[in-house]
């Protein structure tokens, strides 16, 4: 948010135009709110017209005939009622189509969140993306909500105003027409002075916000090193260049808004009288006549004020839209499946000289070759950072590679259908995450075509069942908060449960049991064990002590494999696995 | 109306601007009666072609004198009044940050980051309004709307006033009213809002699982049907807020027509003229302002009012922990014993800690194991005073730790906390955190003894990388050495490590052990872990269990013991010593 970019007139202009292609699916009902809008413009102006009527024909004559006063009164009742119930119908539509344009921003923006890779997820904070597809939709929607109704109303009684005031006097109107570059040109300077200010303010703010955030967060940091002080005159710092901004905003503000607006009314009013003051010199003027040109002055002026008012939500509005569409114009995209009908059968893996860099500089994995056969287990071990991760990345299609082959049953991952992906790999994460929502619900997740019975079937499989069962609601148990209120091993069992329930041929473990105490982590080999039955798994370890009985164990460092054997055969080597075994197992020798 | 007595201290303090400011709107409330009257005036002269080229002259020339003196006056009044309500959010925004630097830890705990973010922001701006729309509407209301309603009923007449103003309350009430249920009904919709908000941040920081399980699809579903009941939400919003402009052009109307009917009677009955109706007509235009203002004042007091309650509240919180008027101004050094009986956490039954007594001999190492809940954290926060009400003493150096002063007696600690915190700037500065101009040498010295030396030169701009939300990504482990290199820059009388080990890996856990041992060897330092291997070269180890301490002792005196200390070794190296069992044997 720091760096908001100032657009220039066609940019704006460009995002503008894809904002109003959101309306198309709504044409009926934009058309029957601008037909309700015209309508009651036409109103506004017939108004006055019968007030006119009224003072010329009957007040300065003094003809006070019953009956077509009676009319008048009645026909200016009826439009004033009329008109109350069709800008109230208008109102609501243009907030309904609103909210829908709205809504379709989101769910796109949503949607095309679901479709990028991995790699956008690591290089964009979640809070962005979270404000991407809510509160930068919801900045939009004021847009269409009050600046584009106004816009629009304004243009309207503009118009129908001229055309009423060039029917009752063509040279006058043009008289007043004057006032309408004036208006152009503070609207003109205003947007390009506010777009400086304005953004200045934003990013103040941010900044401000920013350092807030950060300071609350690491308070007891910043207390425990006695740095109050400092983050107290650095938040003084921004505050006071906030408040700076702040004060450019209302100088701005109160130069060119409201003052400068009421200043071109008097200007208005002053050419108008003049106008009247001296044709009267030589011909007599209908009162009536002057009476509307004041009334249309007078309401000419209300929704130019409310634009220039809403100018700031505007420009708002357009930043956050080109955030919204650099969003879904993003093309880190999941990594492309050939959807083919192939089918992993035996589930027996491949690594074939796979090279990779998340970056394009730095290549994590180096070179990495190796085989599972099915049913077995290989176990990835190393330091933090050797690479591990980014083999099980890759292998779930989290990333894309360019160099080497990730086979299954000696078809390249690539030409597998999502689907069959997602069917037949079954991830368990270090962090086991839980949604809001109920046990059961976590299992099952959004498959409708698991059973009951397979829900509970998974759980007792992971061993998990009989501590649901003794929960108050069982598996209807609500899970609030990520699951804080179950222990990281029941949560941890749980996510087993979930892919147990999918049945896949090929299990992968990330650090399954890393943030698991001791304790609780022999209760889940157990169950991990029983999973891995009759699956091709590959796990990363961080503890050796889980991965001994793999037929084969994988030591990566800096990217590259440099050991593989078994359990017995990497002790014997005596290298950096015994190392890691070594240290871990608090062995000196 | 209460809260601009709490905010008196405020309008004091800017009692100039806010004086200056007034005056100046009571002028433009003023001038503003003169234009309507003009018109009317001139209309009543064309009318009985009276005008004279000289009048016309006359009126304009005040109508442009009017028009320039009122543009001054209104950006003045704006300058004054807005730009002081810029400075009391700025000021409130000062003494709560600087207030927030005094809470202690405890506070912290208690409170989510969010929220005292919203009432540094949506809050501070709720008082805003108060110092600048409010105190607008509430002048508009009052001032404008009396002098344009004493300019209709003493200079046009009062009769008329008085018809015309007859639908006018309704308008102030059906305002406030509508104010009111808007208001209730956009907190059901910031509601629905909030929930697809978290709705997507779960989807986010789920992300990979719901990859893994290839729900993409069912969860747009979800994220459709949550959207819809924003939608739905928003309409009820809707329906009230399109009622504001209809019904003020309703009642505006009403008034319109009773004033133009009854005008004209008074016309034929000649107690008035055309000039003055046209001039009362512009009048009632006028006072559409002030009513709306006169609704919509209540509605900015009450959110404001409550808004200010809750900052007044937090700026209330006691600062929990004073120096004792006599405190020692000296940082303490030397041996720590802590003769511990009972400590309750406030307003908790169960104890937390109970009988805790051992001694550190200044540059020993202690090192603390136990699960999580076994007491460690509580133990350390109480020696660094973040806690106090516990019966028993505890000795650093030759005082009891409340002697000292408190910030002197921080000066001695070197924390790192279990959940370790970075903040968004260089690791430079993350390192440098005590001093942000310390030498380079210095700076790398440290992150030489934490390990982390070199994890930072692979990074794209070394030192000047940037961590946190705009930055690189860092492991766990490597924000905990970066951590762990910030309390050694300070050098501190006693370094404390609290579980902040525990997701750097057993190889690099023991470099770090070995090189603090090498540097800090007449330094006092304190690891708590679970992993056994970071404190076992302790001098002194002490197992906490369910908040006491179940055995004491060096590593090998704890083995011999066979005790709780044995067990958790024991388990630690489970399976291989069982399963390949004589494999491993030395």
């Amino acid at each position: 948010m720091n760096n908001q970019p100032t657009f220039s007139n066609k940019a704006q202009t460009t995002i503008l135009i894809r904002l109003l292609t959101y309306l198309k699916p709504h044409k009926k009902a934009v058309f029957v709110a601008l037909a309700l809008l015209i309508l009651t413009v036409i109103g506004d102006i017939i108004g006055p017209f019968l007030i006119k009527i009224f003072l010329d024909e009957h007040v300065a004559i003094g003809n006070f005939d019953t009956k077509p006063i009676l009319t008048l009164a009645v026909t200016y009742i009826f439009i004033q009622f009329i008109n109350v119930i069709l800008s109230y119908i208008q109102l609501i539509k243009f907030q309904e189509i609103a909210l829908k344009v709205i809504q379709q921003l989101r769910i796109d923006a949503f949607t095309k969140i679901h479709r990028l890779g991995m790699r956008y997820f690591d290089n964009t904070p979640a809070g962005s993306i979270v404000s991407r597809a809510t509160n930068d939709t919801e900045a939009i929607k004021d847009l269409f909500v009050s600046v584009l109704s106004s816009f629009v109303q304004a243009g309207f009684l503009i118009i129908g105003m001229y055309i009423a005031m060039f029917l009752l006097n063509p040279l006058l109107a043009m008289f007043v027409l004057i006032v309408l570059p004036l208006i152009f040109i503070v609207i003109y300077y205003y947007r390009k002075l506010s777009s400086v200010v304005y953004l200045t303010m934003r990013e103040k703010l941010s900044e401000l916000n920013a350092k807030l955030a950060e300071g609350l967060s690491g308070m007891v940091i910043v207390q425990a090193f006695r740095q109050e002080q400092r983050f107290h005159d650095e938040f003084n710092e921004i505050n006071q260049q906030h408040y700076r901004a702040m004060m450019d905003n209302t100088k701005l503000n109160s130069t060119l808004l409201r003052p400068v607006i009421d200043l071109i009314y008097f200007v208005a009013i002053i050419l108008l009288l003049t106008y009247f003051g001296i044709t009267s010199f030589s011909t007599s003027i209908e009162v009536g006549v002057i009476y509307v040109f004041i009334t249309y002055i007078n309401r000419f002026f209300e929704p130019i004020n409310q634009v220039m008012e809403r100018l700031a939500i505007f420009q708002q509005a357009l930043v956050a839209a080109s955030r919204v569409f650099t969003l879904l114009d993003h093309e880190e995209l999941e990594p492309r499946q050939q959807e083919t009908n192939a089918h992993i059968s035996n589930g027996f893996i491949e690594f074939k000289q796979v090279t990779f860099s998340y970056d394009g500089k730095v290549d994590v994995l180096k070179d990495i070759s190796f085989t599972v056969k099915p049913g077995e287990t290989v176990a990835l071990v190393g330091h933090t950072g050797s690479g591990k991760s980014s083999i099980i990345n890759l292998l779930m299609r989290f990333y894309e590679f360019e160099q080497g082959d990730i086979l299954i049953d000696g078809t390249s991952i690539k030409s597998y259908s999502k689907n069959e992906l997602r069917k037949k790999l079954g991830l368990v994460l270090q962090d086991p995450f839980l949604f809001y929502g109920t046990i059961e619900s976590n299992i099952r997740l959004h498959d409708q075509s698991l059973t009951d019975e397979d829900v509970r079937a998974a759980a007792k499989f992971v061993q998990v069942n009989q501590y649901i069962e003794q929960l108050p609601n069982g598996y209807q148990q609500n899970v609030t908060e990520r699951g804080s209120t179950l222990s990281s091993g029941q949560r941890q069992l749980i996510a087993f449960a979930r892919t147990i329930a999918t049945n896949p041929k090929i299990l992968v473990l990330d650090e399954a049991t890393a943030s698991i105490d001791t304790e609780t982590e022999v209760a889940i080999q157990g169950s991990l064990e029983k999973m891995r039955k009759g699956r091709t798994t590959i796990a990363i370890a961080h503890r050796l002590s889980t991965i001994q009985d793999a037929e084969q164990i994988l030591v990566l460092h800096q990217g590259k494999i440099i050991e593989r054997g078994n359990h017995q055969q990497l002790l014997v080597q005596k290298g950096l696995y015994h190392k890691m075994y070594l240290l871990q197992n608090g062995i000196v020798e | 109306m209460k809260v601009f007595f709490k905010l008196k201290w405020f309008f004091i303090e800017k009692k100039k601007e806010y004086i200056i400011g007034l005056i100046m709107l009571t002028f433009v409330a003023i001038l503003n009666l003169l234009p309507p009257k003009i018109i009317g005036y001139i209309i009543d002269e064309i009318a009985a072609k009276h005008l004279t080229p000289a009048s016309l002259v006359k009126w304009m020339t005040i109508l442009v004198l009017v028009a320039l003196f009122m543009y001054l006056l209104r950006f003045y009044w704006r300058l004054l009044i807005f730009g002081s309500s810029n400075y009391l959010a700025k000021t409130l925004r000062e003494k709560l940050f600087s207030h927030f630097t005094k809470l202690s830890p405890s506070f912290y705990q208690s409170r989510r980051v969010g929220d005292l973010m919203a009432h540094a922001t949506n809050d501070i701006s709720a008082v805003q309004q108060i110092a600048g729309v409010g105190i607008l509407t509430l002048f508009d209301s009052i001032a404008t709307g009396g002098f344009v309603i004493l300019a209709m009923a003493f200079t046009i007449d009062w009769r008329l006033t008085l018809i015309a103003l007859i639908p006018m309350p309704f308008m102030a009430l059906s305002t406030s009213y509508y104010g009111k249920l808007l208001h209730k009904r956009f907190g059901v919709a910031q509601a629905a809002f909030s929930d697809l908000n978290d709705k997507t941040q779960e989807s986010i920081s789920g992300i990979k699982v719901i990859k893994t399980f290839g729900q993409q699809k069912e969860d747009i579903e979800e994220f459709k049907s949550l959207s819809n009941s924003v939608v739905e939400k928003n309409m009820q919003v809707a329906k009230v807020d399109s009622l504001f402009d209809p019904t003020i052009s309703l009642i505006v109307g009403i008034s319109f027509l009773l004033s133009l009917a009854f005008g004209a009677k008074f016309i034929v009955d000649g107690t008035m003229t055309i000039g003055d109706l046209i001039a009362f007509n512009t009048y009632l235009g006028l006072l559409v302002w002030p009513m709306l203002a006169f609704g919509m004042l209540f509605n900015i007091l009450e959110r404001g009012s409550a808004s200010y309650d809750r900052i007044e509240e937090l700026l209330g919180v006691p600062m929990d922990i004073q120096d004792k008027p006599d405190a020692i101004d000296q940082q303490p050094k030397g041996d720590i014993r802590f003769e511990l009986e009972n400590f309750t956490f406030p307003g908790e039954q169960v104890s937390a800690l109970k009988h805790i007594h051992f001694e550190l001999k200044r540059g020993e190492t202690l090192g603390i194991v136990g699960k999580t809940g076994s007491g460690k954290t509580t133990l350390l926060k109480l020696l660094m005073r973040e806690y106090e009400g516990y019966d028993g003493t505890i000795h650093f150096g030759s005082h009891k730790i409340d002697a000292y002063k408190k910030e002197r007696l921080k000066e001695a600690f070197g924390y790192v906390p279990q959940d370790h915190f970075l903040f968004s700037t260089t690791i430079f500065s993350n390192i440098a955190f005590i001093n942000p101009t310390v030498e380079k040498e210095k700076v790398e010295r440290a992150a030489k003894i934490a390990h982390i030396h070199e994890d930072i030169l692979r990074f794209p701009d070394g030192y000047e990388t940037i961590v946190g939300e705009r930055g690189v990504s860092l492991s766990g482990g490597q924000k905990q050495r970066i951590s762990i290199a910030r309390a050694l820059l300070l050098n501190p009388e006693l370094l404390i490590l609290d579980d902040s080990l525990s997701a750097v890996d057993a190889k690099t856990e023991e470099a770090i052990i070995t090189s603090l041992k090498a540097e800090r060897q007449h330094a006092t330092t304190i690891i708590t872990s679970h992993r056994l291997s970071a404190i076992e070269h302790a001098d002194l180890i002490i197992v906490l269990h369910e908040g006491t301490i179940v055995e004491k002792g060096t590593h090998e005196e704890l083995m011999a013991k066979k005790g709780k200390y044995y067990e958790m070794y024991q388990l630690q190296q489970l399976e291989k010593l069982v399963e390949k069992g004589g494999y491993c044997d030395e």
